[in-house]
């Protein structure tokens, strides 16, 4: 029992972080591993706000905001002036540049701050005991949080406006283009939505855990892993496929070690992209032909 | 001048690299991350045998071409179907999945006489030391000189094979399939086929080049089948460019001159990799902008 609700909260964290890499995948077809950058680049803006004294409050916010800016940053210098210059669209284009911007965010992290791995919160965590299960504090707050998050996330992209524009956004750009719909300004959005996403499920692992500057890209996959197995045509699959990576994570530390979990991880992947490659969640439809 | 010899050896190496990777990516448009695992299948491979069994250099380096060849089958099975993004999850998974084994076939009350077995066959992140230097019947390449021949002469064969074979109607049939797969099958010719041969060709070569790296260094452990370095391998092809020859030989020396130069200039030592890594990273962003086909390339990557 104590297995599963570790691995449901853990699931959960991946299924936002999962929810932010499909906020830029459905729209744009970009396969932005950057977002690794930014997961890795939250923890340590809120840190070094910590250390000018400012409350976790503000810390927090400005970490967001970070994140947020730099996502869509990406977008308006990178992504959006390289569609513009190949008419056809270009995966491989996209995938390298953003591979190129995660190694430099990466290593401009490390060489700012350092590569020792840091805490934000201080001491050791409270817990609570609920019959024989012992939950931390800080897994309390993430879960009860994610959990909020993602269903006000589903409220949101069902009846906002701002929120069906985007799941059209998501469905065929080029048909709601054609509409009339400034999709530039609706891709900028995508791209600041997927960083706020990022920024959150990194704050909480970051909280829970402590963060060096390495940490964005395994997180970068999970997501990738959680969203394929969930099924990347509709935002239901991310989560789905989250919280079973998460739950599957738990069960290989439990019965094998830590080691294994990202061999196992990708076990899941492959064997996913043979038998199912639309997901848990998605329709059939061949994924070669994209 | 041993200096300007280890750079010319590890220049040997990774030109042997790019080209190899230069036959998956420019001629059959995969973007493959998990070269750098083929690598060190190479280097451990040699490794285990000649601590092993003894054996020399020509049949461990037979040996290891073959286990990487074979293991291919890993990364071109899957491309049979995958295209694109997709190919390169695959080849990531590869890549983890190799790199997770050398890090973890590893048993806890292990010594140094254990390496090699069943039990502790990679000896984990510790690695494995004391690997000899390579010899071919009597002759003994026990030098920096001597390595830096070996090298070259496995460096001129590469060339020459990928070289013949490229220039083939093989490699014609590789074009074909980059440009329009579709077309290829439909006049009959066997597209599954060409890619396993590639990538098991490409894997060969790169294992080769471990083999090299394991007898220059005489120490190996997992960080050779790090993602850095496919990132850095992948970086190499693209920088250069692909589609010929000259690309992947000028991307192998532009990387490996650009962290040469760094060490001239005055920056501390603590954040000297990282400065390095950071230009690799610079360096992807403005290929593709700049100069999508790379410095020598012929083909765009798309």
């Amino acid at each position: 029992m104590q297995v599963i609700i570790n691995g449901l909260i853990s699931g959960m964290v991946i299924s936002v972080l999962a929810l932010g890499f499909n906020a830029v995948y459905l729209p744009s077809r970009i396969f932005f591993i950057a977002l690794g950058g930014i997961y890795a680049i939250t923890p340590f803006v809120a840190w070094a706000c910590l250390q000018y004294k400012l409350p976790l409050g503000v810390a927090l916010l400005v970490a967001v905001l970070a994140a947020m800016v730099l996502s869509m940053a990406n977008e308006f210098f990178i992504h959006s002036p390289l569609e513009k210059k190949n008419k056809k669209v270009s995966p491989g284009a996209h995938l390298i540049s953003s591979l190129g911007i995660y190694i430099i965010v990466i290593q401009v992290i490390a060489i700012v701050w350092g590569s020792e791995t840091k805490v934000l919160r201080e001491g050791i965590d409270g817990i609570f005991k609920v019959g024989t299960l012992i939950i931390t504090k800080s897994q309390a707050i993430s879960g009860i949080m994610s959990f909020f998050l993602i269903a006000a996330f589903l409220t949101w992209l069902k009846n906002n406006k701002l929120g069906i524009l985007f799941k059209a956004l998501s469905d065929n750009p080029t048909e709601l283009a054609l509409r009339g719909y400034n999709i530039k300004t609706l891709r900028l959005f995508a791209f600041g939505l997927s960083g706020f996403l990022t920024a959150i499920a990194s704050l909480f692992t970051a909280y829970e855990t402590g963060f060096d500057p390495y940490v964005g890209m395994s997180a970068f996959l999970l997501a990738v892993v959680a969203t394929i197995v969930g099924g990347q045509k509709t935002f239901i699959g991310p989560i789905i496929g989250g919280i079973l990576i998460g739950m599957i994570r738990s069960q290989v530390v439990w019965h094998f070690s830590a080691r294994w979990q990202d061999a196992f991880t990708f076990l899941i992947l492959v064997i996913f992209l043979y038998l199912r490659p639309y997901g848990i969640a998605g329709s059939k439809a061949r994924l070669e032909s994209r | 001048m041993n200096y300007i010899l280890h750079l010319l050896i590890y220049f040997n190496i990774y030109a042997i690299i790019a080209i190899s990777l230069n036959m998956v990516v420019g001629y059959t448009n995969l973007l493959s991350l998990a070269h750098a695992g083929y690598y060190a299948i190479g280097c451990y491979t040699y490794a285990l045998v000649t601590i092993k069994l003894n054996m020399g250099f020509l049949p461990a380096l037979v040996l290891a071409v073959f286990i990487a060849a074979l293991m291919s089958l890993a990364i071109s099975l899957p491309a049979w179907r995958f295209k694109g993004d997709f190919f390169v999850l695959v080849s990531l998974s590869v890549q983890v999945f190799l790199y997770s084994l050398f890090y973890n076939w590893v048993s806890s009350d292990s010594g140094i006489d254990t390496i090699g077995t069943l039990k502790n066959l990679t000896n984990g992140p510790y690695g494995i030391p004391g690997i000899p230097k390579p010899s071919i019947l009597s002759i003994k390449f026990d030098s920096i000189g001597m390595i830096f021949i070996l090298s070259s002469v496995l460096l001129g064969i590469c060339l020459v094979i990928s070289w013949n074979l490229l220039k083939s109607p093989w490699g014609r049939l590789l074009k074909g399939i980059r440009d329009d797969e579709l077309l290829a099958r439909n006049i009959g010719k066997n597209v599954r086929l060409a890619k396993i041969q590639v990538i098991a060709i490409a894997c060969g070569m790169a294992s080769a080049a471990g083999t090299v790296y394991a007898s220059y260094i005489s120490y190996i452990d997992p960080s050779s089948a790090s993602l850095d370095d496919s990132i850095l391998f992948l970086c190499m092809v693209l920088v250069g460019g692909v589609g010929n020859f000259r690309g992947p030989i000028v991307g192998a020396a532009v990387l490996l001159l650009i962290p040469e130069m760094l060490r001239f200039l005055s920056i501390p030592d603590s954040i000297a990799a990282n400065v390095r890594l950071l230009l690799y990273g610079l360096l992807l962003v403005l290929v593709v902008r700049l100069r999508p086909q790379g410095i020598a390339g012929e083909y765009r990557v798309e």
